[in-house]
């Protein structure tokens, strides 16, 4: 028998074994090459202007993949090695030496990735027409893309995947010249025995788990995060959240068992018998690999989470910054004349179009000014200085179909989308210094507004909201250089807006201006964002998925004895399964559930960013598609476990 | 076949009738066990003896339940076991059988008493009813003081005494046990043949042992030999002393298989 009919027959039997972790490969590389030929696929490119936009986010993403692969193949090779140590062994002590030994495992591996790359490039040309459709989809686009085998793509996508069989290779090589032949018959019985903790420490140290997970969410979303150490903050949150969540995996939650077990005094049950005590059993052993878990699923659900929130409040979130679906300022390059000579043109063409609109003129003052307050936080350093501020008056804003509030006489409503996340409540009131022809001016600031009021100024300068009577008294003061006319248009009905936005692009260029188009941008750049991010966050669930599938179908295997004593003694199938469940439910349910709190105060910490949307809604359908991959998983090795157990007597 | 006189007369515990047992397909197959017929009263202690492949575990696995016997009938307690769906097996194995291996089964991952009370964990006992048992039974086999250790942390004779307090807890009306000294020491198997000697008597267990050594099978009172699957002959112990009784056995094995016992 030659060495290749060796790997053909240790292949065959070891199939069952494999064929998740096969699939979990040609997954990797389908996904892979899918991405890397929307990079490369020069139609792609030039429709839908990713090199401009987004071609770098698709490059971090790539590379990304790539570690997200890494990891997922060598941590599943190790514990394919370890769970084959006594086969290895036997080779060896059948008198193959351990180059032959390592030359076997090594053509198996090259077999292996050879046809899970065969396999994933044939099912990445059949699948990537559906993606590059979504993606279209995603980015608003409506028109046919062709989509043409990528050369480059394929050559990626081999070089990248001999890497990873080429490391994981050497790992074995070097794995079974360090093995001793006596550690390799006892590797599967090397699992820890469960030891008696020592009572006070664990307490300790479980409750100190807790209260470092606590801690970091509470600074997360405390006053106390947003000063100039705002990144040395973050990775002080984002280290106590990490050690926390190792702690409370390593100890803490076998704390918990220990006083549960303690309390039922030997009285265990079958269920916690089959739950509680195999848990506590590899907790310890369990803590690296489940924190690691439950870190990256929290990113990528916070990550995920975020990009569909971006996606799903884009039209809200421009509406905040584009108020107007069209505005007319008067300097135009290129166009003469006044912004009321071009908004009479504008307004000609529309009609001529058969479009409705209302239209306003809006006039603001330019003018500059200083605040003053005691609570106004460092980050703005708008103590002493002097600032731009543009001086609007709110009865030609609300005759424009603006939303806003009328502030008394004598005060003001600031408007500044960049900066509201730091102008809290406990800010106001604020003094406003308005410099009005060589005279000051004071306001008392009492508020924020939710939007900008005029499309064009978003996050760049202030605006300041008056009631009609203080406005004119400030208007009849300020030179007539300040006075700057403004026409804001709004469309009857909002499905004209397409055609309006071709007209106006005749008058003004500026994006800005123009909600249509702005809405457009947003909504492809978000398309691309939430692309990317679901596919990388897919990449690794099942992955990560597949981590805790293969770790519970050697657990199963390790515990087989158990279930033939069990069935001896008379315990049916059923019952059995009733404790297996509640196992799972543990393996599957902690990380997935710290995964998504930690997630959830991620997204809290940052839903500063959406001033106008409730993101509940898409974070929740982020988090339930999530559980959803985690729970099939867990399904999956409740099956495995089923046939196990059946086959155990 | 060579019979003593001496027998029990208690109630009938497990009749066996025709028990045959084959292996493999329909036309290549081995029997193993060739038309068996075996019947224990209460209370007795019985041995299985002989050579290495005469059947002695296929036997016990069959009565025991945990294999089903080709053909013939089997009665446990008035109920047709050979009849039974393994559902029904299942419960009636938990609630009336009891189990030693010979290396332990005890669940690593449980401790001492863990284990001991687990097979009445779905019986329905109050949590009251079970610390009684098991304060009696681990009293008595000598483990109580160990109750709260795991198996890794004691003896083998200790973790075999363990295995033997879970088949007793649950009042089974008998107990199998396949070679339950084959890991130990002598002094220890002496020690727990001793204790299962005593449960036998004091508590009125039916106990059915399969072994290969004729020190254990000298403790029983009664001794099976098989050879090539078909009962070859058996032994009462009747008032005899234990060492008087051994030497009897060592005899019948030296007729059986000249003097080679196997060594399993």
């Amino acid at each position: 028998m030659t060495l290749v009919d060796l790997v053909i027959r240790s292949m065959r039997k070891n199939l069952k074994h494999y064929y998740l972790y096969f699939f979990a490969l040609i997954f990797g590389v389908t996904l892979f090459f899918i991405f890397s030929t929307l990079q490369h696929d020069s139609a792609v490119v030039e429709q839908t202007d990713l090199s401009a936009k987004m071609a770098s986010g698709f490059q971090a993403a790539t590379v990304l993949l790539f570690g997200i692969l890494l990891i997922f193949v060598t941590y599943a090779n190790d514990l394919f090695l370890k769970r084959r140590s006594r086969e290895i062994g036997l080779y060896q002590l059948v008198g193959l030496t351990k180059g032959a030994v390592s030359r076997l495992l090594i053509i198996e591996n090259i077999l292996l990735g050879a046809g899970a790359f065969i396999v994933g490039i044939g099912a990445g040309m059949l699948v990537s027409r559906l993606f590059l459709l979504l993606l279209m989809k995603l980015v608003g686009y409506e028109g046919f893309v062709n989509l043409s085998f990528s050369g480059a793509a394929f050559l990626q996508t081999a070089v990248v995947f001999a890497v990873l069989i080429v490391i994981t290779s050497f790992r074995m090589f070097w794995k079974i010249r360090r093995s001793q032949l006596i550690d390799l018959f006892n590797d599967d019985k090397k699992d820890e025995h469960p030891k008696q903790p020592k009572p006070i420490l664990s307490a300790l140290l479980g409750i100190l788990g807790i209260a470092m997970i606590g801690i970091g969410y509470w600074f997360a979303n405390s006053e106390y995060m947003m000063t100039a150490f705002l990144f040395f903050n973050m990775l002080l949150v984002l280290m106590l959240v990490i050690v926390g969540t190792y702690i409370a995996f390593r100890v803490t939650i076998g704390w918990l068992m220990t006083l549960v077990r303690k309390q039922q005094n030997g009285h265990i049950g079958l269920a916690g018998a089959l739950s509680l005590a195999p848990l506590m059993h590899r907790m310890k052993a369990n803590a690296k690999s489940l924190t690691v878990i439950t870190t990256l699923s929290a990113m990528t659900l916070a990550m995920a989470g975020f990009a569909y929130s971006m996606y799903y409040s884009t039209e809200q979130e421009t509406r905040v910054r584009v108020p107007h679906d069209f505005l007319i300022d008067e300097v135009g390059e290129g166009n003469e004349g006044t912004s009321a000579e071009i908004a009479a043109q504008f307004a000609e063409d529309l009609d001529s179009a058969g479009i409705g609109y209302t239209q306003q003129p809006i006039t603001y003052l330019e003018l500059t000014g200083a605040f003053s307050g005691e609570n106004l936080p460092d980050l703005l350093n708008w103590e002493g200085n002097t600032v731009e501020l543009l001086v609007f008056d709110t009865r030609e804003l609300k005759a424009a179909g603006l939303d806003i509030e009328e502030p008394e006489t004598g005060e003001a409503t600031i408007h500044n989308n960049g900066i509201s996340w730091l102008l809290t409540k406990e800010v106001f009131p604020v003094g406003a210094s308005v410099a009005v022809d060589g005279r000051t001016e004071k306001l008392n600031v009492t508020s924020i507004g939710t939007q900008e009021v005029a499309s064009g100024y978003a996050g760049v300068y202030t605006q300041l909201t008056l009631n009609g009577e203080t406005f004119d008294r400030i208007k009849e003061a300020a030179p007539a250089e300040s006075h700057r006319p403004l026409v804001a248009f709004n469309l009857d009905d909002k499905g004209d807006l397409a055609e309006a936005s071709a007209i106006f692009k005749n008058y003004r260029e500026e994006m800005t201006l123009d909600f249509y188009s702005t809405y457009k941008e947003s909504l492809s750049y978000n398309g691309i964002m939430i692309f990317i991010t679901g596919f990388l966050g897919l990449a690794f669930l099942v992955s990560t998925g597949s981590i805790l599938y293969f770790k519970q179908m050697s657990e199963a295997e390790q515990e087989k004895r158990s279930y033939t004593t069990l069935r001896q003694l008379g315990f049916k199938t059923g019952e059995i399964m009733k404790g297996i469940r509640r196992k799972q439910a543990f393996v599957f349910g902690i990380p997935l559930l710290m995964g998504l709190v930690h997630s959830v105060f991620a997204i809290k910490s940052v839903s500063f960013l959406f001033t106008s949307t409730d993101i509940t809604m898409p974070v929740t359908i982020a988090m339930i598609a999530y559980a959803l991959v985690y729970l099939a998983f867990a399904i999956l090795t409740i099956g495995y476990y089923r046939k196990t157990i059946q086959a155990a007597l | 076949m060579v019979t003593n006189t001496n027998q029990p007369h208690g109630r009938t515990v497990l009749q066996a009738h025709q028990i045959s047992k084959s292996f493999g397909s329909k036309l290549n197959s081995t029997e193993v066990l060739k038309g068996i017929n075996l019947q224990v009263r209460e209370g007795e202690f019985v041995g299985i003896m002989g050579p290495s492949g005469a059947g002695k575990t296929t036997l016990l696995n069959v009565l025991a339940t945990i294999d089903r016997p080709t053909s013939g009938t089997i009665t446990i307690d008035g109920q047709e076991t050979s009849k039974m769906k393994d559902a029904q097996l299942s419960t009636f194995r938990r609630d009336k059988l009891g189990f030693i291996f010979q290396d332990y089964n005890l669940l690593d991952t449980l401790t001492v008493k863990e284990n001991i009370l687990l097979p009445a964990s779905l019986g329905g006992l109050s949590k009251k009813a079970a610390e009684e048992q098991f304060n009696d039974i681990a009293g008595i086999l000598g483990i109580k003081e160990h109750g709260h250790k795991y198996p890794h942390e004691i003896s083998g004779g200790q973790k075999q005494r363990t295995s033997a307090a879970r088949a007793l807890v649950n009042h089974p009306s008998m107990v199998f046990a396949d070679e339950p000294t084959g890991a130990l020491d002598s002094k220890s198997a002496s020690a727990l043949l001793g204790t299962l000697e005593d449960v036998n008597k004091s508590r009125g267990v039916t106990i059915m042992m399969v072994t290969h050594d004729a020190v254990a099978s000298s403790y029983c009172s009664r001794v099976i030999f098989l050879k090539d699957g078909a009962m070859y002959s058996e032994l009462y112990r009747g008032d005899k002393a234990r060492q008087a009784f051994f030497q009897d056995i060592l005899n019948m094995q030296a007729v059986l298989g000249g003097d080679r016992v196997d060594a399993r």
